[in-house]
């Protein structure tokens, strides 16, 4: 499934909406749809506020979903200014107190964190980030059915 | 989002649902700044429902920390549930607000 994203800041949470309608279609568990929403809602508000400052590019944005066997993958692709959040994105400081914390930079250290597998490619003018996640343990050693 | 909020001396109990996010993170602050600038020095908020906080949701409620220790007092958070417990954790945040269980222990906390 492709979703089509217009560069708009009420588009993230429409996108967390149909990926969230997909995964409960199909009958993916809370913890998969939570991982997703969160990041989905992370990335898209990145590139929509800041990804095409200072470019001429008209916006492209669009979100593939992948069902497989295993796992789960959404593709993220948009044509502005190259960059890779893996790389690129400074690592807060999360031990710092209150009054000394910066107001942001938690956004990419948190889908890091949610998402299993990131991978970024810079393809032919495209920013592509797909994220995979397991259909079954989610992500971290303990199965949240165990609790 | 929606907070529905209750008082007892200058302790308010937030009991917040759905979902902060990217698009109404704003809105988030301002209730939170509502509360707090209106007198409550205590703030606890109530998370059995809500949804899911992002990045946008955890700036605001940093905000709200801050303005609790100035005046004194503090926030706490209660009924977290499991994913959004390792939302606060993986940002740090559990080292800027207290968790507990029940709303009775995180007023008490203010005692």
């Amino acid at each position: 499934m492709r979703i089509a994203v217009k560069p708009d800041p009420s588009e993230p949470r429409r996108v967390v909406d149909e990926v969230e309608r997909f995964c409960l279609e199909r009958a993916l568990s809370q913890d998969i749809i939570f991982r997703f929403q969160l990041s989905l809602d992370e990335l898209l508000t990145n590139i929509i506020s800041y990804g095409f400052e200072g470019t001429t590019e008209d916006p492209v944005i669009t979100v593939d979903i992948r069902l497989g066997d295993a796992d789960i993958e959404i593709t993220i692709r948009d044509n502005g200014q190259p960059f890779n959040p893996l790389e690129d994105a400074e690592i807060p400081d999360i031990s710092l107190a209150a009054e000394d914390r910066p107001i942001g930079g938690l956004g990419i250290h948190l889908t890091k964190s949610f998402i299993d597998t990131l991978a970024y490619e810079r393809v032919e003018g495209f920013n592509c980030l797909t994220l995979t996640q397991p259909l079954g343990a989610a992500g971290s050693e303990e199965s949240p059915d165990e609790h | 989002m929606n907070i529905e909020t209750s008082y007892s001396g200058d302790t308010a109990v937030g009991v917040v649902s759905g979902r902060v996010d990217s698009s109404n993170a704003k809105d988030f602050d301002g209730e939170l700044s509502g509360i707090i600038d209106g007198g409550a020095t205590n703030l606890v908020l109530d998370c059995g429902s809500l949804r899911y906080i992002s990045s946008a949701g955890l700036r605001a409620l940093l905000i709200a920390i801050r303005k609790t220790n100035q005046a004194g007092g503090g926030l706490a958070l209660c009924h977290v549930p499991e994913n959004i417990l390792e939302v606060l954790e993986v940002s740090g945040f559990v080292r800027l607000t207290k968790v507990f269980e029940t709303v009775e222990e995180a007023q008490a906390s203010f005692k």
